[in-house]
């Protein structure tokens, strides 16, 4: 079986597994919680692309993720309109805010490049948390233009309050899967693409890459603009699930919390960003009651994994599959 | 020492019986019990980071308020189990997946908050959607808004303080009657204001540059500073170039308040200065030090300095230290008294998914006048927010003093200077004013 059909069969078996859940847990916490994972494992699957197959160490996932769920919430808000219409144009807005940071970043390597998307990211939160000036006046009291501190709330949601009752958070959880196992079959069939390869090849030898005639300026500007889509549909996703949207999906917390989810279940393989969203999420949860000893506890995971485990979990299992392997596949040999 | 509270010393012990906790203990007694089971209560407060100060202070005052309702048999024999989840740097994205994860997780049926800056409507949608109960103390006009907007569907959300509004217009009120009786002179009628980013600070802010030309005061600077904030060089530069009478600080983060009082004091200029609620928490005396005398602000919650607030004082400082944040504790403590004798003249509290329990219990809520620590809690009809005295209400056994404090000693509590009946003491000139 080629890698592309495993990694697809397993696609398939994590989605059918995923579509029962709800039924088998019965809990309404657990579902709203998996409805989380599934947005944040989206964004780290993109992420991956950027950061693990392209090896750019952009830090703009974050800022795409937050300008499509604003876009998608300033639709509502603003203009009234259907978040069925406002979830994909926040994410086209994140593909055009994505492509003109991949043109400034064009001339910039490695650090330079995290620096850059950071600096745009946190000036986009100060800039919005720091606007006390009135667009409009709701009975409530004066809204800046981006919300201002308080964010957007009440713009509307996907319809499934009227359809579904007290159960709508059962409709968002099967929305929030459909864009997880999309992001992950759009993620494998990109990584065993020849754009894929031309991706790895720019990653590990760019010099090499460029004399075999692979156009970094041409595969950066579409790297930056395919990950960006699937990052700003989580973004929108994410707006209309929790019912509101602030600044703090800017915060540079958050931000870390979502890249150590690829550095944790393994950077640059398929299933490593899943895998490390899953341990990271889950560890969250059990440390919940420790207070500042959680942030400690994630630091240290964190750090376990990159001194014990510099491949990520996903490395970790390939290497424990090969050794498991090994000895089988020589006893075979020495039969014929 | 034994902390347990018990039943008989819980009515012999506390000044305030005849109130709450006695309509609590006659229903109790009263009613059948129907189940001893525990009744989840949660709360979403800052536990860590930056308004981590208060957030413990809200976890205090809802345990103290649940050991002291257990004591009294709970709600109908039923004992309360408090909940507590992080809402950290706050904000609404983050406190209605807080309150989201209480009602999910624990199945609270109800959720008696501090405050939570940067709130908005989304934890009164998912407290709707559950049809549960919601106490909180954001002090946001918001909130009146929304309830009067759809009032059948956020039957079950109430603040329990007044309105940030009342806090522009209450301080113009009180310099003008300081001005008036001659208890302060200002060396100009220039007002700075100094804000930070967030309804709750520009809200007040603009309330009272748009009030203060009415009263004769020209509004000299307005500025947004960015927080948290330690460094306060260049607004004190402004502040030093052109002296006004009176300097107004709208930000509330104690030690962002405290460090501006520090560099301030380094080389003051001869004005007033009024600050919003920070330096009603201890830590802001601690870091300011000596710094912190002289300081004028109000809060539209605290402990009041009579035979209720000092006795609550006196028992929550003998639970959680003498440093503990009693004026921050009280708004959880009110709040859950409230709910409390609500859910138990209700007959009962109901689960997430139990509304028609709940609209008993809110209702209940609605028609009480409620006498706690804080002064008087009386929910304005139509938006089930907390009356404001004097503000909104000429009578001060209808609404919630606004009250008006200043540190005249920065070792000692600061001390009550306004509104009547409740002030304590005079009003005295800051140090470096007088020179």
């Amino acid at each position: 079986m080629t890698a592309m059909r495993r990694d697809l069969l397993l696609c398939g078996l994590f989605a059918a597994a995923a579509l029962a859940w709800p039924m088998v847990s019965g809990l309404r916490y657990s579902v709203t919680q998996t409805t989380f994972f599934f947005i944040w494992a989206t964004v780290v699957v993109q992420w991956n692309l950027v950061f693990g197959i392209s090896g750019i160490f952009s830090l703009a996932q974050v800022a795409l993720f937050a300008i499509g769920a604003y876009v998608t919430a300033m639709l509502g808000y603003y203009l009234g309109t259907s978040m069925l219409l406002a979830m994909p144009a926040g994410a086209v807005v994140a593909v055009i805010a994505s492509i003109a940071l991949g043109l400034a970043c064009l001339r910039l390597y490695g650090p330079y490049v995290a620096l850059l998307t950071l600096c745009v990211s946190q000036v986009l939160y100060v800039l919005i948390v720091n606007d006390t000036d009135c667009f409009t006046h709701p009975p409530a009291g004066c809204m800046p233009l981006m919300g201002g501190v308080r964010g957007f709330s009440r713009f509307g949601d996907l319809g499934f309050r009227d359809w579904l009752g007290s159960g709508f958070y059962i409709g968002n959880y099967y929305v929030g899967l459909a864009l997880l196992t999309a992001a992950i079959l759009f993620s494998i069939l990109i990584i065993h693409s020849p754009m894929g390869l031309a991706f790895r090849a720019l990653r590990d030898n760019p010099v090499y890459a460029a004399a075999r005639g692979v156009d970094r300026f041409r595969y950066q500007l579409w790297i930056f603009g395919l990950s960006a889509f699937f990052t700003g549909l989580a973004g929108a996703f994410y707006a209309v699930n929790t019912g509101v949207v602030g600044p703090v999906v800017f915060s540079f917390p958050h931000l870390l919390f979502l890249l150590s989810m690829i550095v944790v279940g393994g950077v640059g393989t398929v299933w490593g960003p899943v895998i490390g969203a899953v341990v990271l999420m889950v560890a969250d949860e059990l440390m919940r009651e420790l207070g500042d000893f959680r942030d400690i506890g994630m630091g240290l995971i964190l750090v376990g994994c990159v001194v014990l485990m510099p491949k990520g979990l996903s490395g970790l299992f390939q290497s424990l599959s090969a050794r498991l392997a090994g000895p089988a596949a020589s006893a075979a040999e020495k039969a014929k | 020492m034994d902390q347990r509270i018990h039943r008989r010393g819980m009515l012999k012990g506390s000044a305030w019986l005849t109130g709450a906790a006695a309509l609590l203990s006659g229903a109790n007694a009263a009613l059948a019990q129907t189940s001893a089971e525990p009744i989840p209560v949660g709360q979403a407060a800052p536990l860590t980071d930056f308004a981590a100060a208060d957030g413990v202070e809200f976890r205090n005052g809802l345990i103290m308020a649940c050991d002291e309702i257990n004591a009294l048999g709970g709600i109908l024999g039923r004992p309360l189990e408090p909940y507590f989840e992080d809402t950290k740097q706050m904000g609404d994205a983050t406190n209605v997946q807080a309150v989201q994860r209480l009602i999910d997780r624990y199945g609270v049926h109800a959720v008696i908050n501090g405050y939570n800056t940067g709130s908005g409507s989304a934890v009164q949608d998912a407290i709707a959607d559950a049809g549960i109960i919601y106490l909180h103390n954001d002090t946001s006009s918001g909130h009146g808004v929304l309830v009067g907007e759809d009032p059948e569907r956020y039957f079950g959300s109430f603040q329990t303080d007044p309105s940030e509004t009342w806090y522009g217009s209450g301080l113009l009120k009180f310099l003008s009657s300081l001005t008036e009786g001659g208890a302060f002179t200002p060396a100009n009628r220039k007002l700075a204001i100094i804000l930070s980013a967030g309804t709750y600070s520009s809200n007040i802010a603009n309330v009272v540059r748009e009030g203060a030309a009415a009263l004769g005061w020209e509004v000299s600077l307005y500025e947004t500073v960015n927080v948290p904030i330690s460094e306060w060089g260049p607004t004190l530069s402004k502040l030093r170039q052109d002296p006004p009478g009176v300097i107004v600080v709208t930000h509330y983060f104690p030690a962002d308040l405290a460090q501006f009082m520090v560099q301030f004091m380094t080389n003051p200029t001869p004005s007033l200065i009024y600050m919003q609620y920070g330096p009603s928490v201890k830590s802001f005396r601690d870091i300011a030090g000596p710094a912190a005398a002289g300081v004028v602000f109000s809060t539209v919650i605290g402990a009041l300095q009579d035979e209720i607030g000092l006795d609550f004082e006196t028992r929550y400082k003998a639970r959680f230290g003498a440093d503990a944040g009693h004026n921050s504790g009280v708004q959880s403590y009110n709040a859950a008294w409230i709910w409390a004798v609500a859910a138990a003249l209700a007959g009962g509290s109901g689960a997430p998914g139990d509304e028609a329990q709940n609209r008993k219990v809110a209702a209940r809520i609605r028609a009480m006048i409620h006498r706690g620590p804080n002064g008087t809690t009386r929910f304005l009809p139509g938006e089930q927010a907390a009356a404001s005295y004097p503000g909104g209400t000429d009578d001060p056994s209808l609404g919630m003093p606004h009250q008006f404090l200043q540190i005249q000693d920065h070792q000692a509590e600061p001390v009550l200077i306004a509104p009547w009946p409740y002030a304590k003491a005079e009003f005295v000139t800051p140090p470096w004013i007088k020179g």
